[in-house]
C-alpha cells in the first residue's frame, strides 16, 4: 500500500463530509431549478416522495415498526383533493384538509385495534388496507373513474394564484420538503421523538419505564400517514391527472428503496434516498432494455457499500480511513 | 473542496446547455413514443413500437416526408402513469421530438396530456381518448370506437343464431368498461336480452362462478371482453361445467386465440380486424392498404399477429398525410392537418376526422371470425 | 425470619397471580409479598416461570389475581401506570436502548418526571452508584461491556425514582467478578431503604444479600427460604433437583 498522507482523519472534514448526501441532493436540486429540462419533473416526482418516505420514517425508522399500505393513505387524500377540486369546485388547500381528515381517520381506525396488540397485526393490517384502497379506486367508478383516472385537476394555489409553471411547482416542492425535514428533525429531537426510539428498541424495555408504547405508536402512525396523505394530494396538483396504479403497491416497494438507500432513522435519509433512487433510471435511460438491470445493479451495489444508508455516508469514509490506518 | 464542487456543478451547468442548443436546420423529424414496453401493455405496445417503426422505415426508404426523415424516440412507460409523464416530459425537453405517437397506456396518455396541450405538440395514441377538452383538441386515436367490437358480435348473435340471452363478461379496464356500457345499451336494438354482467380480474384463475351465474340467469352466449390468459381460461371453465353457451372474444392477438379454438371449436368466436384476416378479404382498398403495410411487416415479422402493428402504421401515415396536407411540420399545423383528414384509407378502416371527431374510424371495419381446423374463418 | 407485617408496611402483595402464553399457563396462582425496606430473591432453576412472575406483576403478559402496591391495586394490563406508581422493572437481558448514548438512556429512565432539578438530583444518585457511567456519559450503549450496560440498566430504572425496583436476573452472562459488583450496588441500595425484588438463578449469591427468598419450579412456588437458617445449599440443590 502506498503511503497515505490522510491516516488521521480530521474531524472539519469529517463534518464536512456528513454534510455531502446534503450538498449533493440540494446541487442535483438547485440544477433541475436553474436548467430545468425534464429533470424538473423528476425532481418533482423524488420531492412528492420525499414527503412520503420523510413520514414513513417517522413510523418505521423513528418508531421500529414496519407498514406496507402507507399507499391507502396517500390515495385516500389524493383522490378525495381530486374529486373535489374537479366535482365540487372545491380550492387545493380545504381539498386536501378533506382528504387529511380522512386518510387520519382510516390511519386510526386500521391503528387503533392493531398498535395495541405486539406483532405484525400491524403490517398486515396496513398490508390489506393498501389493497382494499386499491380495489375501491379501481371499483368505484362513479367517484373515481376507475381506471381512467380523474384528469383535470387544478394546480396548485395560493391565495388564488396558481403555480403552472413546472418550476414554480418545483420551488413550491422545495418548500414543502424543506418543512417537512425540519418537522421530522424536530420529532426525532424531541421527549415524543426519544419515546419512539425506546419503543422501537424495546417495548417491554419502554413500557417498564413508564412509556405508553401503544399511545406513541399509534401517534407515530397518524404523523406518517399525514405525511403520506400529503404526499398525495401534492401528486394529484402536480400531475392532474390521478388514476389507481399511481397508488399502488409500486409506490411501496419505491418508497421502502428509497428509505433503505437512504438511510432509515436518519434526518437526511429520506431526502437523500427519494433523490437518488429517482435520479438512478434516468442516468441508465440510455441502456433502454438494459435501464432495469443496471438501475437493480446499482442498487444492489448501494446496498453492500452502504448497507445503513447514503446518509451515513461520512461514516464509511471514516472506516475507510480507519481500515487504511491500520493497513499502512 | 467548494472550488471542485463549484467546478463540477459548472460542467454540469455547461453540459445540460449543450444539450440544449439550437437545432441544425433539416434535422430529422422527431416522433416520440411512450410505451408501457414492460408492464401489462407489453403485448400491445411492443406491437404498436413495432408498427411505428415498419412505417417509419417505409417513409424513410421513399426519402421521409417532404424530403425530411423521421426518427423514432421511445421510452418505457412500465405501463404506468407517474413514469408516463417522467418520458414525455423527458422527449418533449431533451429530445425536442414533435409529435407524440404512443401506445395504449391511456392513463399515462392522460397523465402527460395536459403537459403536451400546452406545449402545443399533437399527439397520435393506440389508446382511447383524453376527456378534458383542451387535451382532447391536441389528441387524436387510432383505435375504433369501443363499440363497434361490441356491435360486430350483437349483429352476428341476430343474423345467425337463436339466442336472444346474453350475458357480459368483463376486466375493469377503461375500454373494456366502454364495450360493457355499449352493450348494455345497444342489445335491444339488435333484439338481445343482456341478463348478467359479471366482472373479473385480469389475473383471475377461475371464472366458472360468473359465467354459471350467467348461465342460470338464461345467457346462451358470453361476450368476453378484456385481453389475456383469461380467456382461455373462461373457456375451459365453460367446458368443465358442460355448459351449451357461445363465447365471442373482443379484439386480440390471434396466437391467444388457437389454444381457445381447440378447447371451445365451433362455439367460439372472435372480433377480428381486417389485418388478421388478409388472405381471405376481397380485393379493394382496404386489402390494397394492408398490402402496403403487410409487404414490409412480414419481410421483418413474418407471420406475427399485425393487428396492432397495423394501427401504429395507420398512425405514422395519418402524421405524414397532415403534414403534406398542411406543407407544415409545425405541431399546430399538424394537428390541424389530422383534424381535417377524412376518406383516408387505412389499414383498419377508413379515417374521417373532424373537429368533434378525433377517434377517425367512423365506419365499422371489424369482422367476426372462427378458427376451423386450425385454419381462420370470417363467418360476417 | 421476617413476620409478615401490617398491610400498611407491605410494599408488594401479590395474591394469587397466574399467567399465560396463549394456552398455556406458565405461572399457576402463586403469592409473594415484599415488606419495607425488604430485598426478596426469586430463586429457581431454567423455566421456573421467575421471568413470567416479573412481567405478569408488571402486567407485560396476560395475566390474572390481584397484585397490590402499598395497599393498593395495580392495574393488570399496564406496564405504564406501574411505572407510574413506582414499581420499575428492569427487565431480562437489560432492555438498554442500544443505538442512543448513556445520557439518552437515562433521559429515558426519567421519563414522567418533568422537573430539571429533580432530573439532577437522580443522575448523581446514579452517578454515586456508578460512577463509570458519568465516565461513558456520551457514548453509544451498545458498545459498552455487559457489566456496564446492566449498570445502566438499574441506572435508568433508578432515574425513574422507584418505590420498589424489580430485577429480572441481573447477572445473565457477566463475569463473577462483575456480578458481585452489581449485587454489593443492589444491597447498598436496599440499605438505603428501597425495597427490591430479584430474580436470580445464582441461588448462592442471592441468598447473600436477600432478607428473604421464594423458590420457584415449574410455575409454583415451592418454598419460602428464611436465607440465616440455610445451613448448607446442599438443601436449596435438593430442591432444584426434585
Amino acid at each position: 500500500m502506498t503511503k497515505s498522507p490522510t491516516i488521521t482523519f480530521p474531524d472539519m472534514t469529517r463534518r464536512g463530509l456528513g454534510a455531502l448526501p446534503w450538498i449533493a441532493a440540494a446541487g442535483v436540486l438547485a440544477y433541475a431549478f436553474f436548467v430545468g429540462g425534464y429533470l424538473t419533473t423528476v425532481m418533482s416526482f423524488a420531492l412528492i416522495y420525499v414527503v412520503f418516505v420523510t413520514g414513513l420514517n417517522v413510523f418505521m425508522g423513528y418508531a421500529g415498526q414496519v407498514s406496507f399500505g402507507h399507499n391507502a393513505f396517500a390515495a385516500l387524500s389524493g383522490y378525495t383533493s381530486a374529486y373535489l377540486t374537479t366535482s365540487h369546485g372545491f380550492a387545493p388547500l380545504p381539498a386536501f384538509g378533506a382528504g387529511l381528515a380522512l386518510a387520519l381517520s382510516c390511519a386510526l381506525i386500521v391503528g387503533y385495534p392493531t398498535l395495541r396488540l405486539k406483532g405484525h397485526y400491524l403490517a398486515m393490517a396496513t398490508l390489506a388496507i393498501g389493497l382494499i384502497v386499491y380495489e375501491v379506486a379501481v371499483e368505484w367508478t362513479s367517484v373515481t373513474q376507475g381506471y381512467m383516472g380523474i384528469s383535470g385537476i387544478p394546480p396548485i394555489g395560493i391565495a388564488g394564484y396558481e403555480i403552472t409553471s413546472e418550476r414554480g411547482q418545483l420551488a413550491f416542492l422545495t418548500v414543502i420538503v424543506a418543512l417537512a425535514t425540519l418537522v421530522s428533525w424536530r420529532i426525532r429531537e424531541s421527549r415524543f421523538g426519544r419515546a419512539l426510539s425506546a419503543v422501537a428498541g424495546s417495548e417491554d424495555a419502554a413500557r417498564a419505564l413508564g412509556i405508553s408504547a401503544s399511545r406513541y405508536k399509534l401517534s407515530a402512525f397518524l404523523a406518517s400517514a399525514a405525511f403520506a396523505a400529503l404526499a398525495g394530494s401534492l401528486f394529484v396538483h402536480v400531475v392532474g391527472f390521478v388514476s389507481p396504479e399511481v397508488y399502488g403497491l409500486h409506490m411501496v416497494v419505491l418508497a421502502f428503496t428509497m428509505l433503505y438507500v437512504g438511510g432509515i432513522g436518519t434526518i437526511a435519509g429520506p431526502f437523500v434516498g427519494a433523490v437518488i433512487i429517482s435520479l438512478l433510471p434516468e442516468m441508465f435511460r440510455q441502456f433502454k432494455d438494459y435501464q432495469d438491470l443496471a438501475y437493480g445493479a446499482a442498487l444492489i451495489l448501494l446496498l453492500i457499500y452502504a448497507p445503513r444508508g447514503l446518509s451515513t455516508i461520512s461514516s464509511l469514509f471514516r472506516r475507510a480511513a480507519a481500515k487504511k490506518a491500520v493497513v499502512s | 473542496m467548494s472550488k471542485m464542487l463549484t467546478t463540477g456543478f459548472a460542467a454540469l451547468v455547461a453540459a445540460g446547455l449543450m444539450t440544449a442548443a439550437p437545432a441544425v436546420a433539416q434535422e430529422p423529424y422527431k416522433i416520440g413514443m411512450s410505451a408501457g414496453l414492460t408492464g401489462y401493455a407489453a403485448t400491445v405496445d411492443r406491437a404498436w413500437r413495432d408498427g411505428v417503426e415498419v412505417a417509419i422505415a417505409a417513409l424513410n426508404a421513399k426519402g421521409g416526408i417532404m424530403g425530411r426523415k423521421l426518427e423514432l424516440v421511445v421510452e418505457d412507460n412500465k405501463s404506468e402513469p407517474q413514469e408516463a409523464v417522467t418520458v414525455y416530459r423527458k422527449m418533449m425537453s431533451s429530445d425536442k421530438v414533435n409529435i407524440f405517437i404512443s401506445g395504449c397506456v391511456s392513463a399515462g396518455n392522460f397523465a402527460a396530456a395536459g403537459l403536451v396541450a400546452r406545449a402545443e405538440i399533437p399527439m397520435v395514441l393506440c389508446s382511447i381518448l383524453p376527456q378534458q377538452p383542451d387535451q382532447v383538441k391536441w389528441a387524436f386515436s387510432t383505435l375504433p370506437p369501443a363499440g363497434f367490437e361490441v356491435d360486430t358480435r350483437l349483429k352476428y348473435l341476430m343474423d345467425k343464431t337463436q339466442i336472444r340471452k346474453i350475458g357480459v363478461l368483463h376486466d375493469p379496464t377503461p375500454y373494456a368498461n366502454l364495450q360493457k356500457n355499449h352493450a348494455q345499451k345497444v342489445a335491444a336494438d339488435y333484439g338481445l336480452e343482456v341478463v348478467g354482467v359479471e366482472s373479473y380480474k385480469q389475473d383471475d384463475a377461475d371464472l366458472s362462478v360468473q359465467i354459471s351465474k350467467m348461465h342460470a340467469a338464461g345467457a346462451r352466449a358470453i361476450l368476453k371482453i378484456g385481453l389475456g390468459g383469461t380467456t382461455l381460461t373462461a373457456a375451459k371453465n365453460i367446458k368443465q361445467l358442460g355448459l351449451d353457451m357461445l363465447m365471442l372474444t373482443s379484439l386480440e392477438d390471434i396466437a391467444v386465440f388457437k389454444p381457445v379454438a381447440e378447447v371451445l371449436g365451433d362455439k367460439f368466436f372472435f372480433v377480428a380486424s381486417p389485418s388478421q384476416v388478409y388472405d381471405v378479404l376481397p380485393d379493394g382498398p382496404l386489402k390494397a392498404a394492408l398490402t402496403a403495410f403487410l409487404t414490409p411487416w412480414r419481410a421483418k415479422h413474418g407471420d406475427r399477429d399485425p393487428n396492432w402493428a397495423s394501427r401504429g402504421w395507420d398512425a405514422v401515415m395519418l402524421t405524414a398525410a397532415a403534414i403534406e396536407k398542411e406543407k407544415s411540420f409545425e405541431g399546430p399545423k399538424v394537428r390541424d392537418g389530422l383534424e381535417s383528414i377524412s376518406g383516408f384509407q387505412g389499414t383498419t378502416g377508413v379515417y374521417n376526422m373532424s373537429p368533434t371527431v378525433h377517434q377517425g374510424i367512423t365506419t365499422n371495419p371489424l369482422l367476426l371470425a372462427t378458427i376451423v381446423d386450425g385454419k381462420v374463418k370470417v363467418v360476417q | 425470619m421476617t413476620e409478615a407485617g401490617s398491610a400498611a408496611t407491605r410494599v408488594l402483595d401479590v395474591a394469587g397471580l397466574s399467567a399465560r402464553y396463549g394456552h398455556i399457563e406458565a405461572l399457576h396462582p402463586t403469592d409473594v409479598r415484599v415488606e419495607d425496606r425488604e430485598l426478596v430473591a426469586i430463586l429457581g432453576p431454567n423455566g421456573a416461570g421467575k421471568s413470567t412472575l416479573m412481567r405478569a406483576i408488571m402486567g407485560l403478559v396476560e395475566n390474572a389475581g390481584t397484585v397490590r402496591f402499598r395497599g393498593r391495586p395495580l392495574p393488570r394490563r399496564a406496564p405504564e401506570a406501574c411505572a407510574a406508581d413506582g414499581v420499575v422493572l428492569v427487565p431480562e437481558g437489560r432492555g438498554i436502548f442500544g443505538p442512543m448514548s448513556v445520557a439518552e438512556n437515562l433521559e429515558l429512565g426519567a421519563y414522567l418526571s418533568g422537573s430539571k432539578a429533580e432530573f439532577e438530583r437522580r443522575q448523581e444518585r446514579v452517578f454515586s452508584l456508578f460512577p463509570r457511567l458519568k465516565e461513558r456519559l456520551s457514548q453509544v450503549a451498545g458498545s459498552l461491556s455487559g457489566g456496564e450496560q446492566q449498570m445502566l440498566a438499574i441506572g435508568r430504572a433508578l432515574m425513574s425514582d422507584p418505590k420498589i425496583l424489580l430485577l429480572d436476573e441481573p447477572s445473565l452472562g457477566l463475569a463473577p467478578r462483575v456480578v458481585e459488583e452489581i449485587l454489593g450496588s443492589l444491597s447498598a441500595l436496599n440499605r438505603e431503604g428501597l425495597p427490591i425484588l430479584l430474580v436470580e438463578q445464582k441461588a448462592p449469591l442471592a441468598l447473600k444479600i436477600a432478607q428473604r427468598a421464594y423458590l420457584l419450579s415449574v410455575g409454583r412456588v415451592i418454598a419460602e427460604i428464611d436465607p440465616r437458617k440455610v445451613s448448607s445449599y446442599d438443601e436449596i440443590a435438593h430442591y432444584y433437583l426434585s
